[in-house]
């Protein structure tokens, strides 16, 4: 190797200077070498590697031997063999820590800045006392314990990164997460607006007939439901129903048994018939293990003829024009769903003008207020009892205006349903 | 809603504390399904619904699973000592024609044959 050809090596490994295109083979082949020299310097000391890591960790653990080496050596009377060795260990470390220092100087993209900074200036002041040599400076060794903050410090700054990746990773997630519940909230409430879509708006048009219902549910999505059926001859079915549970899975339930007692209603004139029919169907598609409350009456608008059947729902009530009030408390059949093959006994009930019929859930008489107490069957009977006379819908909003003033700041838990019926009114 | 279970020899009792409703549900449930799978399995399980003061739609699901698990398993389930305003939902729904209730745990015992529910 020619002396031009060392000093570019040199220029190029201290400086970062690449070569320039080669001028002679000898410098292709010392650019070459050059480049070997520097990515193996690299791989040492420089990024997050398996090799550099361990190399970090041996510095670390030669910092700290040396350091304590150093408290050994000033103890006074140790044998000559134990000094022996530690100057012999002292030698081993200096050329480490030499050979570190070297290669960080080549590793650098510009040495001789590397040389000059703060952390360079530190590496030599470790090494540098050793080849001074002339003067004892031993203590200045104790300068290797700045190498350790300078490591620690490293250390931390790479701690910190982790955290500041980890932190926006997790801030990431998070706002993925609180799409895709916002996401979910929008669905909900689409769905319950579907929900809310398929219960009857209006009470068939009949002379003489008006008709009222309302449901509150209790959460996005209510179990409950009501329903005008017209049928064919010209009677009007009324389903007043309460899918235990609530949620998207009572709401499902509800969607299903809805539509099918509504299609079966139109095959079977009979109530406990179309109830049983029902049960049977809803029996075969339950997979969730759900059942249904429902009250079924049908009821002929020229005479005033009511004839119903009751799967496990609150018996409703009759306001008699005359003043008392009479339950619709025939005996009844096993909630719908629970159990194929139950049957549902048919019973009738006449109306007489200007009687009003009163169908509700349990949300009504089972709502809580804070005090734990029941709003109770008495209390709706006294509304009923008070406010009957008038329009099917003003006793509606008086009763809903009655459970949620008893009710007051307790949360809803159930489902409010009612559906109030004046037949032969003036 | 609190709930206590007692081992006996011959019965275990399950034993429902205040509302048995939409949010106790998934408790009761669990702790059926514990006494059923249990490693003593019980000849019979009584829920004793003394200290019960309502249970809701979503209450009476719960009950009616616990009664077919059991069932599935070959173990007698009943009901004993319901409240007034309990036992009304039971009998309103229909439950108390499909799964046995009685007045109280002498008479839940005496008829506790197993299989039956």
């Amino acid at each position: 190797m020619d002396h031009s050809s060392v000093s570019s090596r040199a220029r190029a490994a201290w400086a970062g200077l690449t070569l320039p295109a080669a001028v002679t083979p000898v410098r292709q082949v010392a650019g070459l070498v050059a480049a070997k020299v520097r990515a193996f310097a690299r791989l040492l000391v420089e990024g997050d590697g398996p090799y550099a890591r361990a190399f970090e960790n041996l510095i670390l653990a030669l910092i700290v031997f040396s350091v304590a080496s150093i408290g050994v050596d000033s103890i006074p009377g140790l044998p000559e063999r134990v000094l022996q060795a530690l100057r012999a260990c002292e030698i081993v470390i200096v050329a480490i820590f030499t050979f570190e220092y070297l290669l960080r100087i080549v590793a650098a993209t510009n040495g001789f800045a590397f040389i000059f900074s703060y952390q360079g200036m530190i590496d030599l002041l470790a090494v540098a006392p050793f080849y001074l040599g002339g003067f004892d400076a031993r203590w200045l060794r104790a300068l290797r314990l700045l190498r350790l903050l300078r490591v620690l410090k490293l250390q931390t700054h790479v701690l910190e990164r982790v955290v500041e990746e980890r932190t926006r990773e997790l801030a990431d997630k998070n706002a993925a997460l609180e799409k895709a519940q916002a996401q979910l909230k929008a669905e909900l409430e689409v769905a319950r607006s579907l929900q809310l879509a398929i219960l009857p708006a209006a009470f068939p048009a009949r002379p003489g007939c008006q008709g009222a219902a309302r449901m509150i549910p209790a959460t996005t999505m209510g179990g409950d439901f009501y329903d005008f059926i017209e049928l064919p001859d010209g009677q009007i079915g009324l389903v007043i129903a309460d899918v235990s549970g609530h949620g998207v899975p009572a709401a499902f339930f509800m969607a299903v048994a809805r539509t099918n007692l509504r299609e079966l209603a139109v095959r079977h004139t009979d109530p406990g018939e179309c109830l049983a029919q029902t049960n049977d169907t809803l029996c075969a598609q339950n997979p969730l293990d759900l059942f249904v409350t429902v009250f079924y009456c049908i009821l002929d608008p020229r005479t005033g003829m009511l004839r119903y059947a009751n799967g496990g729902h609150n018996p409703p009530y009759v306001r008699r024009a005359a003043g008392p009030i009479v339950s619709l408390d025939g005996a009844g059949g096993l909630v719908l769903g629970a159990m194929p093959g139950v049957r549902f006994p048919t019973h009738t009930a006449q109306l007489l003008r200007g009687d009003q019929l009163v169908l509700y859930t349990d949300g009504v008489t089972e709502a809580f207020n804070a005090a734990q107490e029941l709003y109770g069957a008495q209390r709706l009977v006294d509304e009923v009892h008070v406010h009957g006379s008038g329009t099917p819908a003003a006793l509606v909003e008086r009763i809903c205006q009655s459970v949620t003033h008893f009710a007051g700041a307790a949360p809803q838990s159930d489902d409010i349903t009612l559906t109030v019926l004046t037949w032969g009114a003036p | 809603m609190n709930l206590r279970i007692e081992a006996l020899a011959e019965v275990t009792y399950v034993i429902p504390e205040g509302r048995l409703d939409f949010d106790a549900a998934p408790a009761f449930q669990e702790a059926i399904e514990r006494v059923l799978g249990g490693a003593g399995k019980p000849p019979a399980v009584v829920i004793d619904g003394a200290a019960l003061e309502y249970v809701s739609s979503a209450g009476l699901r719960a009950v009616l699973l616990a009664a077919r698990a059991a069932q599935r398993a070959g173990i007698s389930f009943a009901l004993c000592a319901l409240q007034p305003a309990v036992r009304e939902v039971f009998d309103l729904s229909g439950f108390s024609r499909i799964i046995a209730v009685h007045p109280d745990r002498a008479s839940a015992l005496a008829q506790a044959q197993p299989g039956r529910t």
